[in-house]
């Protein structure tokens, strides 16, 4: 992935149901400096369509970062993780789980499925804004992806 | 032709006392009737023959009865038993549906608490002082409110988890639990300047983690709850009707004989958080642990004279060490 100024903004894709963490989410993205897109899929399935480009998503960019929850309606969120690590066009997006989940299963899980990391969504409103901060400061400003063709 | 007296539920000693008692009844009056009956019914046979028919009778007629009783008193103990093997089984499942209980109230609370107490704070940081002084304080009190619930809850959960995969009890020294315990609670020691001591501890056989759990709580309270004198807690065990009675002594502030009881119940507080942090899980869950363990723990004191908090464990085969 490239970076902000030279390729215009970084696309983020966030799949998330509860519509009070969606906003928060984007509360927090505002706060940052990076210049970025968010999209939302509020479930599994519209996470698949999405990232698959599929119908009336077939404009939408290849994310470079998904902020993913785990417990989703239709699909579920480690299904959807299973899927991406599975695909070719798709398995080297990083993929953070961002969940309320902090249960040993759930985190041995998402490694398993080849997560880049668990984040365990914070309790508090500061916390919370620090978290997407330093995902977005460590993903999308400090680690080097491989450039997309 | 004759009667048992009606027990109202079969206890073993029942057993053997009316079974005898009947068949004791049942060849007595059968001796009778084969006493008069027998020699009109065969007026030429000799007494040995009158002897043999009598026997034969006797056994024809005594063992319906006995095969009758010893079935009935079997069975009403057999009912017993599968009355208190299912009440137990009741009891277990009661038990472990109101972990299940807590267990899923405090996790699934979290999650609207959690954006209750996010948009609050948001909603603080954003209009504070944009709107009016009762407005700050409104937020402010309810974002706290959420807050401290947050915290209750998160305790809940640890409550509930107390012992819910099950305990693993194993011989081990009761010294490296507490030991262990001190490691965890250093940097709070090292804040208050307390001095621990102990006696040689016994082994035990307890859950080596829970055991942690239990001294670190109830040494965490005495420096919690240390006066103004340099806090000093001896940790002591002696062994005592059969079960070690360990200590924890301290010689903090003390707590009134009113509260004795009290202060092992889930988020019963003395004191208000604003004196001394926290929310009362602490000896709950001390409460939880000895008792899983099948012992029982108490306080005794008086205030500003420290405190000793007593709990039992049960003694192994050759425990000292």
């Amino acid at each position: 992935m490239n970076h902000p100024a030279s390729c215009g903004p970084v696309e983020i894709f966030l799949v998330e149901d509860n519509p009070g963490d969606v906003r928060l989410t984007r509360e927090a993205l505002k706060e940052g400096k990076i210049y970025h897109n968010l999209w939302v899929a509020k479930d599994g399935e519209e996470a698949l369509a999405m990232l698959h480009r599929k119908g009336e998503y077939s404009d939408i960019p290849v994310p470079d970062i998904i902020l993913l929850d785990l417990n989703l309606p239709r699909v579920d969120g480690r299904d959807v993780l299973a899927r991406i690590k599975e695909e070719e066009e798709l398995k080297m997006i990083p993929v953070v789980v961002l969940t309320s989940s902090e249960a040993e299963q759930d985190v041995l899980k998402a490694y398993n499925l080849h997560a880049n990391c668990f984040v365990t969504k914070p309790v508090d409103l500061e916390q919370f804004m620090m978290v997407v901060r330093a995902i977005e400061s460590f993903w999308l400003t400090i680690v080097k992806m491989p450039t997309r063709i | 032709m004759l009667t048992k007296p009606d027990e109202p539920a079969s206890r073993t000693s029942a057993l053997p006392k009316s079974l005898s008692l009947g068949v004791l009844a049942v060849v007595f009056i059968a001796e009778l009737l084969l006493m008069f009956l027998l020699p009109r019914l065969l007026p030429t046979a000799d007494e040995v023959v009158v002897g043999i028919a009598d026997s034969i009778v006797l056994t024809l007629v005594v063992s319906p009865f006995l095969c009758f009783f010893i079935y009935r008193e079997a069975s009403k103990r057999k009912s017993a038993d599968e009355a208190m093997a299912e009440r137990s089984r009741e009891l277990a499942r009661s038990n472990a549906d109101l972990e299940q209980f807590a267990y899923a109230v405090s996790h699934d609370l979290r999650e609207p608490l959690r954006m209750i107490r996010v948009f609050l704070e948001l909603l603080g940081k954003r209009y504070e002082g944009k709107l009016d002084a009762d407005a700050d304080d409104f937020i402010a009190f309810a974002a706290d409110g959420a807050a401290r619930m947050q915290k209750q809850i998160a305790d809940l959960l640890d409550y509930s988890r107390v012992g819910s995969s099950g305990i693993e009890l194993s011989p081990l020294e009761s010294g490296v639990a507490l030991e262990r315990a001190l490691g965890d609670l250093r940097l709070a020691l090292e804040e208050s300047g307390a001095v621990v001591t102990h006696d040689l501890l016994p082994r035990v056989l307890a859950d080596e983690s829970q055991l942690v759990r239990l001294f670190q709580n109830l040494i965490g309270n005495a420096i919690k709850f240390r006066g103004n004198e340099p806090l000093t807690v001896h940790v002591g065990a002696a062994e005592r009707e059969g079960v070690w009675v360990f200590s924890v002594r301290d010689n903090g502030i003390g707590i009134a004989s009113e509260h004795f009881e009290k202060i092992f119940l889930l988020f019963k507080r003395i004191y208000s958080p604003s004196e001394y942090p926290g929310t009362g899980i602490g000896l709950a869950i001390c409460k939880k642990i000895v008792e899983q363990h099948g012992g029982r723990i108490w306080v005794e004191s008086e205030p500003g004279q420290g405190a000793t908090f007593y709990f039992t464990l049960p003694v192994m085969g050759d425990s000292s060490s």
